[in-house]
């Protein structure tokens, strides 16, 4: 203790003049101590710089959120989205949103559309008119017929998430995200902008079923995810990755209800923060078994997020008339090689199989 | 209120002493430049928002330095800093994108400034690391006496302490601990 008072006295210059000459004298000939002394230095040293640096980090993200914390998303659309892809992408990302929280109100209502005066209604139907128009027109894209058609309209893209459900190329999103495409493409860290068809649409739970031009890559890499049948419950901690932005954002919460919005029994409610871009993204429970595809969320409440149930993929799958299809989609139902594996493990392990769709527009 | 406007100097001068009026000039007058830059090359605000907060900071420690000039206009120094730092996140992210480059803006040689920057960055993150392991109240003690120059009455006084030696002993075993897990580890 004596020697640290020293240091102290020292660097504090609290010490008398002649102290400190027989200070720097032992510093000289003492290399023990001399030695202790460096340490001492650096680890206040490391204390000042470390306090200095969370104040003025404060400080700066003090005066963010003071000038541009409300209007920061706003400013993001007008200074990057508008500009890098044209009015449309601006008004298609909204209509999509209204797309989500509107077909879901038709599932709440077992399918029909009931009778009521609200604006959202009379959206909505618009919506859904669009909706069908938007699956001839990406059948018609595969075709062929689609790229002999003139372009009318600026190009325009929509980006989301979407995960594989198989190691063959075929995977899943949401088809609110690909109406009206003219085109798909996938990438992720491990594959290079594919293009995909659509093979396969279910419009009351919102997704649709592509298969990947090439997927060699995928084909060499042990397919993480398992479909398998088990009972979630309320509180079970759940998790997602996806691309609300170009880079991959992981998200967790717990299993909030066993009822989507208006008790609809397709759905899981989440506790999970989601974003536009979520839709399509896989919801993992923590054993590393698929247990639904991320849909959408209350647009007046944060955190709440909706996903439809797994199960139903089967029901889908099983509903195909293509029997080719429905022996090349066959869901893992074995255990899920991320069982047991620590949260940045699965994660890991999942990425390949987890993609960034980026949906291309007339 | 008329307006007021600072040159590249009074913002270092600003930098320099902490003057939260011209830390906030500076903050606004910038944050559109690197912004778009951010959102145009595969980021959005909450990144940008990230990068420019760290930009500031290189540049804000770098003008600390004893003998700190700015040999170019200090938009472009910002400008310079900012997108290094981006480009090293997009990296970090393993991102396959490909980087729009930008012809709009000039740009100096800061590797020496980011070179700083990294090593500064892990040290105070394993000076973070270990103050975490300290936990409280040896944490506020040992900054409150070593940053904030409280003597030890005030701490004792502070932490409810019968006395300053027993806050002396307390702070010597707080250093003492802080020492073992930051070398040591």
């Amino acid at each position: 203790m004596r020697t640290t008072n020293l240091f102290d006295n020292y660097l504090f210059g609290t010490i008398s003049n002649q102290d400190k000459l027989d200070f720097e004298a032992r510093l000289k000939s003492d290399t023990e101590f001399a030695l202790a002394f460096e340490k001492h230095r650096t680890l206040i040293e490391g204390l000042n710089q470390h306090e200095q640096r969370l104040n003025i980090k404060q400080i700066f993200a003090t005066i963010h959120q003071q000038e541009f914390g409300k209007d920061a998303k706003i400013i993001s659309i007008k200074e990057g989205f508008v500009k890098k892809h044209g009015k449309t992408v601006a008004v298609a990302a909204s209509v999509a949103v209204i797309a989500v929280i509107s077909t879901m109100t038709i599932l709440s209502t077992g399918g029909y559309l009931l009778k009521q005066q609200s604006n959202a209604i009379t959206d909505l139907k618009r919506d859904v008119n669009e909706l069908k128009y938007s699956q001839d027109a990406i059948i018609e894209g595969i075709s062929g017929l689609g790229s002999a058609r003139p372009k009318k309209y600026a190009p325009a893209n929509i980006e989301g998430t979407g995960f594989a459900l198989n190691n063959k190329g075929y995977f899943i999103t949401s088809l609110h995200m690909v109406k009206n495409a003219d085109s798909v493409f996938v990438t992720n860290s491990v594959l290079e902008r594919v293009s995909a068809k659509l093979v396969a649409t279910d419009n009351a739970l919102d997704i649709a079923i592509f298969k990947m031009e090439n997927s060699e890559v995928l084909e060499k890499t042990i397919f993480p995810f398992s479909f398998n049948n088990h009972h979630s419950e309320i509180g079970d901690k759940v998790f997602t990755i996806g691309y609300p932005r170009k880079d991959i954002v992981y998200g967790e919460g717990a299993l909030s209800s066993l009822s989507g919005y208006n008790n609809d029994t397709t759905m899981f409610q989440v506790s999970i923060p989601v974003n536009p871009g979520n839709s399509g993204g896989p919801l993992m429970d923590e054993q590393g078994n698929i247990i639904g595809v991320i849909r959408g969320k209350l647009s007046n409440a944060e955190g709440t997020g909706f996903a439809v149930k797994s199960d139903l993929l089967k029901q889908v799958i099983d509903s195909l008339k293509d029997e080719t299809l429905k022996t090349e989609l066959v869901l893992n139902t074995k255990k899920s090689s991320l069982k047991g594996l620590k949260r940045s493990e699965q994660i890991k392990k999942m990425q390949p199989f987890v993609f960034n769709i980026m949906v291309y527009k007339k | 209120m008329s307006k007021v406007t600072y040159t590249d100097l009074d913002f270092i001068e600003g930098l320099k002493h902490n003057n939260d009026a011209v830390l906030r000039a500076l903050y606004k007058k910038y944050y559109n430049l690197v912004l778009k830059y951010v959102v145009n090359n595969s980021g959005n605000s909450e990144s940008a928002a990230d990068i420019y907060q760290e930009t500031l900071i290189v540049l804000y420690e770098n003008v600390q330095k004893p003998g700190f000039e700015l040999n170019c206009q200090l938009q472009t120094y910002i400008f310079s800093i900012a997108k290094r730092l981006w480009l090293k996140q997009l990296r970090k992210n393993g991102s396959t994108f490909r980087f729009k480059d930008d012809q709009e803006n000039e740009v100096v040689d800061v590797t020496d400034e980011i070179t700083d920057h990294l090593k500064k960055e892990s040290d105070i993150e394993k000076m973070n690391a270990s103050l975490e392991d300290l936990g409280e109240p040896c944490k506020t003690i040992l900054k409150d006496f070593y940053v904030y120059k409280l003597n030890m009455d005030q701490i004792s006084e502070k932490f409810g302490y019968t006395n300053s030696d027993n806050a002396k002993t307390q702070k010597y075993k707080c250093l003492q601990r802080l020492k073992r897990s930051f070398f040591e580890d």
